[in-house]
C-alpha cells in the first residue's frame, strides 16, 4: 500500500517525461523543455518529501516532536539547577526505595523454588493450637501410618534435625546442625548434588554404613568449597560417616543446617523410642504428589487419614491440644512468615512514593506558574493543548528518567539492607537480585510520575476568564494553582502522619519489650551452650563432667556462682520440655485435666545464680541425687493456683505419664519466670535437680565484673576437663533478649527509617509551598505593612498558613491511617492501631518540624520592604 | 500555448482541491500530470495546480480509500500511475460536490442579496 522511495522516482519521472512530449509536441526544443518541466515541477525532493509525509503515521510526526521537545526541557531544566536535583533526588528516592523491595518481595513470594517441580513438592505439618505449638512435627509410628495409608503422594521424605559435636577436615571439635533423612529425601526435595552424590535408598535403615552429605554455605564459606572432602571420614558424636556429596544451592528449610546425614549416624534415630513411641515427635516430612494428583486431592485425603489415625490412637492426641494437620507446597510454606512482614514494607514504600510524587508534583506546579508567560506566548504563536502538554510531558519525562536511574543505581544498595532484614523472616529474600524486571517497575514507575507531573499544571485556555496574561515577568498565583499546591502538600503529611505513626508504634513496642521486667538478673550472667559431648551421651558421664565443670568453673576468680541447666531464657526450644502433673492434695474440676506445667532440669544454685528469689522452702542441694528421695521446686504460679495459701512445700507431685511411683517432694517455691516469653506471663513450671534427670547442656556463670571477660578461661576449662567438648554461643542473658528482639528491632527501625524519609520530603514540601506563596505575595504584603500591619502579625500569619496545613494533613493522615489499619487486619490479622501516644508524638514532630520549616518563608516575609513591593508590579 | 497573465489566475480555495481531483476522474482513470492538465484546461486556464500540492493530495485520497493507483503505459511510452475512483470516491465526491453547492448558495446570499432573494 505504502509507495517506497523508488515508486515515487518512477511516478515523478512519468510525469516529467508526460509533460516534456506535451512540449516537444507543442514545437519547443527537446532540452528547453526538459528545462521548463523541471522549472515547473518545481523542488522535486520537497514534493517527494511531501508525499512521504501523506503516508507517514501521526505517531511518527509526534515522535519527533517530542524528541524536539526532550532537548528543549534538558536544556531548559540544566539552567534550574535546584529544582531538577530536588526532583531528581527525591525521585530516584521513592523509586529506589520500590525497587529494593519489590525485588525482595518477588525473591520471597514469587521467584521458583531451586528444587525439581516445586508446585508438586508439599510439606505436611501436624500443630496443635490447644498448647500453642505451631508445629507439633511427627513421630515416626506417624509417618509410618501416613506412608502406608496416603496415595495422593508418591514419596515421603522426612527430616529431622539433631545437634552433632563434629569432628573433622583437621578442624576444632564444633556443634554442627545436622539433619538426619531418610534415603527418599533428596528424591522428593527435588535437589541435585553439587558435587559427588546425595543420599538414596541404600543409605536407608540400620543396616548402612554412616554417609553425610554436606551444605553448599557449610561447604563453600567454612571449607572453602574444598573439593577433596568427598571420600574424608568425619565424626559426628560417637558415630562417623563419610562424606560423599556437597548438596547444589536451595533453601535450606525447615532448619538450616551445615551437613545432611542418614539415620545410621544418629543412635538416637535407631532407638526405641523414636521408632515406637508415637509421641516422640520431632520429624519434619514432606513429599511429593502422585502423578495425576492435585493438592486438594492430597489435603482432603490427608485430612481423612489423620482422622483416623487420631481415632485409632487418642492417648497420642489429647482433645485440648487440638492437633491438626496442614498441608501446603513448600514454597507457600517458606513464603508465609515473610509475606505480612513484606507487604507492609511494599505499602511503606507505595506511601512514600506517594509523597515523593505530591512532593516532586508541587515543585513542578510552582514551576509551571513561573512559565505560565511562557506557555501563553506559546499558545498565543499557535501551540495547540496537546503540543503544549507535550512541552510540559517532555519536562517531566526528562525529570522522571533522571530519578528512575539514579533510584534504580540506589536500588541495589538499599535491597541488600532490605534482603538481610527479611532473611529474618524468609531465607529466601537473600537470593534478592536488582534485574530487568526491577528494571522495568523503574521505569513503569517513572513513567506513571512523568505523566502525573505533566497534567499537574494548568494549561493556557482562551475560555478561562481571568486566564493567563502575557504580559511576563511578574508571577502571580492563581487561586487554583494554591490550592492545588497546599493539597499536594497536604497529602504528603498526611502519608508521613501514618508512617510516623506506624514507626512510632514499632518503637513503643520494641522498648515496652526492652523494659519488661523478666524476673532474671539479665546482666551478669553469661548462658554458655555445652551440648552432649563427644565422649559421651546423657548419663553418669554428663553429670560428673557437669559436676566438675561446676565446680572448676566457681573457682575460676571474678565468678560469683555457675549453675547448669538445659534451657537458656528465650533462645532454646522449649516446646518438648512441658508435662502434664498430678499434685496430691489437688483435685482437678469436673471437665478439666490435670496441668500441664513446663519441667526444667537444674543444678543446685541455679536460682541464686539467675538472680531468682526462693519465696519458701529450700534450693536444690548436692545431696538430692539418683539414689535419695526425688524432690522438686516449683513456681509460685504453681503454687498459688493449685494449694490454699500458696502452700506448696511437702506436698507431691507425679508426671501423670509415669504414675504415682515416681512422686516427688516439693522442696521449695520460686518466683515466676517465664524462659518462653520476652513479656513475662504467668508461668507453672516445675524443677528437678539434673542429678535426678540425668540431663544438662547449659552452664550459668555470674560474674562481678564483664561477664564476656570470662568466656576465654571458661572454655579453657572445660576443654581441660574433656578436649572434645564444644562449647557455644557465650551470651549475657540481656543479649539474648536483644537478639530474640532483633526482628522487632529491625522492624522499627526500618519504619522508622521510612517515616524519616517522609518527614524530610513532606518538611521541605511544605517550606516550599510556603516560600512559592510569599514570594508571589510581596505585593499583598507590602499592602498590608503600608496599612498599619506589623511585621510580627505577617510572620504569624504565614506560620498560621503552614499549621493549617499541617494540621489538615495530621487530620487527614490519621483517617486514613484508621482506614488503613481496618483493612489491613481484615487481611493479615495482625495490624493494630497505634495507642495514643505514638499518634501524638507523630503529630507533635510533624507540626513542629512544619513550624521550623515555616519560619524561613515566614521571616521573609516580615521583611518585605514597602515601597519595594508596591512598586515591583 | 498562450502565456496567462499572472492576475488573472486564480488561487484554489482551501480545500476544494480534492474535489476537483474527485471531479476530474469521473470519467474514467487518468495519471497526475492528465489530472492536472485536466483541472487546468476545464477552468478555462484560470486554475493551475502545482505538482507540489497535486501529488501529496493524490497520495491522501489513495489512503483515505477514494482512489485507487495502478500502474500503466502512457502516451509518453513510459510507466505512469493511474488513478482511478473508488465506488468509496464516488460517494465522497456526491458528498463534497452538495456541500459545495451549498457553500455557493449560502455566499451567494450573502454577497449578491438582491439576486438571491427573487
Amino acid at each position: 500500500m505504502k509507495p517506497d522511495l523508488n515508486e515515487l522516482d518512477e511516478e515523478i519521472r512519468g510525469h516529467m517525461a508526460l509533460s516534456i512530449k506535451e512540449r516537444v509536441e507543442r514545437g519547443e526544443d527537446p532540452e528547453a523543455a526538459r528545462l521548463a518541466a523541471l522549472k515547473e515541477f518545481g523542488n522535486v525532493l520537497l514534493t517527494r518529501d511531501s508525499i512521504r509525509r501523506v503516508w507517514r503515521h501521526r505517531l511518527l510526526d509526534q515522535a519527533e516532536a517530542l524528541a524536539r521537545d526532550l532537548r528543549f526541557a534538558l536544556r531548559s531544566l540544566l539552567r534550574a539547577k535546584g529544582l531538577t536535583i530536588s526532583v531528581v533526588v527525591t525521585l530516584a528516592l521513592g523509586i529506589g526505595a520500590n525497587a529494593a523491595i519489590f525485588s525482595v518481595v518477588r525473591s520471597v513470594l514469587l521467584s521458583p523454588l531451586a528444587n525439581r517441580d516445586a508446585d508438586r513438592l508439599i510439606y505436611i505439618r501436624q500443630t496443635a493450637q490447644g498448647i500453642g505449638t505451631e508445629n507439633l512435627t511427627f513421630s515416626m509410628p506417624e509417618i509410618a501410618d501416613l506412608k502406608s495409608r496416603v496415595t495422593t503422594i508418591a514419596a515421603f521424605g522426612d527430616f529431622s534435625t539433631v545437634d552433632f559435636t563434629f569432628i573433622g577436615f583437621g578442624r576444632d571439635p564444633r556443634l554442627v546442625k545436622a539433619g538426619v533423612v531418610n534415603g527418599s529425601f533428596f528424591e522428593v526435595m527435588g535437589l541435585r548434588p553439587a558435587l559427588g552424590r546425595l543420599l538414596n535408598a541404600a543409605d536407608d535403615g540400620p543396616g548402612a554404613a554412616g554417609v553425610a552429605v554436606l551444605t553448599h554455605r557449610f561447604w563453600t564459606t567454612t571449607l572453602q568449597s574444598d573439593p577433596t572432602v568427598i571420600g574424608k571420614t568425619i565424626r559426628l558424636g560417637p558415630s562417623a560417616a563419610t562424606v560423599v556429596g556437597v548438596l547444589e544451592p536451595s533453601v535450606p528449610y525447615p532448619e538450616e543446617t551445615q551437613i545432611i546425614a542418614n539415620v545410621v549416624t544418629s543412635p538416637h534415630h535407631l532407638g526405641a523410642t523414636m521408632v515406637t513411641d508415637r509421641r516422640h515427635r520431632m520429624t519434619e516430612l514432606f513429599g511429593r504428589l502422585a502423578p495425576g494428583a492435585t493438592l486438594e486431592a492430597a489435603r482432603a485425603e490427608f485430612q481423612s487419614v489423620h482422622a483416623s489415625i487420631m481415632r485409632e490412637h487418642p492417648e497420642a492426641y489429647s482433645a485440648r491440644a487440638q492437633v491438626q494437620l496442614r498441608v501446603t507446597t513448600l514454597r507457600d510454606q517458606l513464603a508465609s512468615p515473610a509475606r505480612t512482614i513484606l507487604l507492609l514494607l511494599l505499602a511503606a514504600a507505595a506511601v512514600v512514593f506517594v509523597i515523593a510524587c505530591s512532593n516532586v508534583a508541587n515543585l513542578i506546579l510552582a514551576r509551571s506558574v513561573r512559565r505560565e508567560a511562557e506557555l501563553a506566548l506559546r499558545a498565543a504563536l499557535g501551540a495547540g493543548r496537546g503540543a503544549l502538554r507535550r512541552t510540559l510531558l517532555a519536562e517531566s519525562l526528562v525529570l522522571c528518567a533522571a530519578g528512575a536511574m539514579l533510584g534504580l543505581i540506589l536500588a541495589k544498595p538499599l535491597m541488600t539492607v532490605v534482603a538481610r532484614y527479611a532473611a529474618r523472616f524468609s531465607v529466601r529474600a537473600l537470593e534478592a537480585t536488582v534485574d530487568a524486571g526491577v528494571l522495568w517497575l523503574g521505569i513503569g514507575l517513572a513513567v506513571v510520575a512523568a505523566v502525573l507531573l505533566a497534567y499537574v499544571p494548568r494549561l493556557p485556555s482562551s475560555d478561562r476568564p481571568g486566564g493567563l496574561g502575557l504580559s511576563g515577568g511578574s508571577v502571580r498565583m492563581t487561586p487554583g494553582t494554591s490550592r492545588r499546591l497546599r493539597i499536594f502538600a497536604t497529602i504528603q503529611i498526611a502519608c508521613s502522619f501514618v508512617l510516623l505513626a506506624g514507626a512510632g508504634m514499632l518503637v513503643a513496642t520494641l522498648t515496652a519489650l526492652q523494659t519488661a521486667n523478666t524476673g532474671y538478673d539479665m546482666r551478669q550472667v553469661l548462658a554458655i551452650d555445652v551440648p552432649p559431648s563427644a565422649s559421651g551421651v546423657g548419663g553418669a558421664a554428663t553429670l560428673n563432667f557437669f559436676q566438675e565443670a561446676t565446680r572448676r568453673i566457681g573457682e575460676l576468680p571474678g565468678v560469683q556462682g555457675v549453675a547448669a541447666g538445659m534451657i537458656v531464657p528465650w533462645r532454646d526450644p522449649s516446646a518438648g520440655f512441658k508435662s502434664q502433673y498430678a499434685f496430691e492434695g489437688y483435685q482437678p474440676a469436673d471437665g478439666e485435666e490435670n496441668p500441664t506445667c513446663r519441667f526444667r532440669p537444674v543444678s543446685p544454685g541455679f536460682f541464686a545464680v539467675l538472680g531468682v528469689p526462693i519465696l519458701a522452702g529450700r534450693d536444690f542441694t548436692d545431696g538430692d541425687r539418683s539414689g535419695g528421695e526425688l524432690v522438686a521446686v516449683v513456681s509460685q504460679s504453681v503454687a498459688q493456683r493449685l494449694f490454699a495459701n500458696g502452700d506448696a512445700v511437702n506436698r507431691h507431685l507425679w508426671r501423670t505419664s509415669r504414675g504415682r511411683g515416681d512422686s516427688r517432694r516439693i522442696v521449695g517455691v520460686v518466683a515466676d519466670v517465664d524462659d518462653e516469653n520476652i513479656v513475662q506471663r504467668p508461668s507453672m513450671a516445675v524443677y528437678q535437680p539434673i542429678q535426678q534427670m540425668g540431663l544438662a547442656s547449659r552452664l550459668f556463670v555470674r560474674a562481678a565484673g564483664d561477664p564476656y571477660a570470662l568466656g576465654p578461661s571458661v572454655t579453657r576449662v572445660i576443654r581441660e576437663i574433656s578436649a572434645d567438648q564444644a562449647v557455644e554461643r557465650p551470651t549475657t542473658l540481656e543479649d539474648v533478649r536483644a537478639q530474640v528482639l532483633t526482628p522487632e528491632r529491625l522492624n522499627a527501625f526500618v519504619f522508622s527509617a521510612f517515616g524519616g524519609i517522609a518527614l524530610l520530603i513532606a518538611v521541605v514540601g511544605v517550606a516550599g509551598v510556603l516560600a512559592f506563596s510569599v514570594s508571589t505575595r510581596t505585593r499583598e504584603f507590602g499592602i498590608r505593612l503600608a496599612l498599619g500591619a506589623t511585621p510580627s502579625q505577617l510572620l504569624t500569619r504565614v506560620l498560621k498558613e503552614g499549621v493549617v496545613i499541617v494540621t489538615a494533613g495530621i487530620t487527614a493522615g490519621a483517617l486514613f491511617g484508621y482506614v488503613l489499619a481496618r483493612v489491613a487486619s481484615t487481611y493479615l490479622g495482625t495490624a493494630r492501631l497505634p495507642g495514643a501516644l505514638p499518634a501524638f508524638g507523630a503529630a507533635a514532630v510533624l507540626i513542629g518540624a512544619a513550624v521550623i520549616a515555616s519560619l524561613i518563608p515566614a521571616s521573609r516575609a516580615s521583611r518585605v520592604n514597602v515601597l519595594r513591593a508596591l512598586r515591583s508590579e | 500555448m498562450t502565456k496567462i497573465p499572472n492576475d488573472r489566475r486564480l488561487d484554489l480555495l482551501q480545500g476544494t482541491l480534492d474535489m476537483l481531483i474527485l471531479r476530474t476522474l469521473q470519467w474514467g482513470p487518468r495519471h497526475g500530470h492528465g489530472i492536472g492538465q485536466a483541472i487546468r484546461a476545464q477552468s478555462d486556464d484560470l486554475l493551475r495546480v502545482e505538482t507540489g500540492s497535486l501529488y501529496p493530495a493524490l497520495h491522501r485520497l489513495v489512503r483515505r480509500g477514494w482512489l485507487k493507483a495502478e500502474w500503466g503505459i502512457s502516451e509518453a511510452n513510459q510507466r505512469a500511475k493511474y488513478y482511478r475512483l473508488t465506488a468509496a470516491g464516488k460517494a465522497q465526491l456526491a458528498r463534497e460536490r452538495d456541500r459545495w453547492s451549498q457553500l455557493v448558495h449560502a455566499i451567494g446570499l450573502i454577497m449578491n442579496p438582491e439576486t438571491s432573494k427573487e
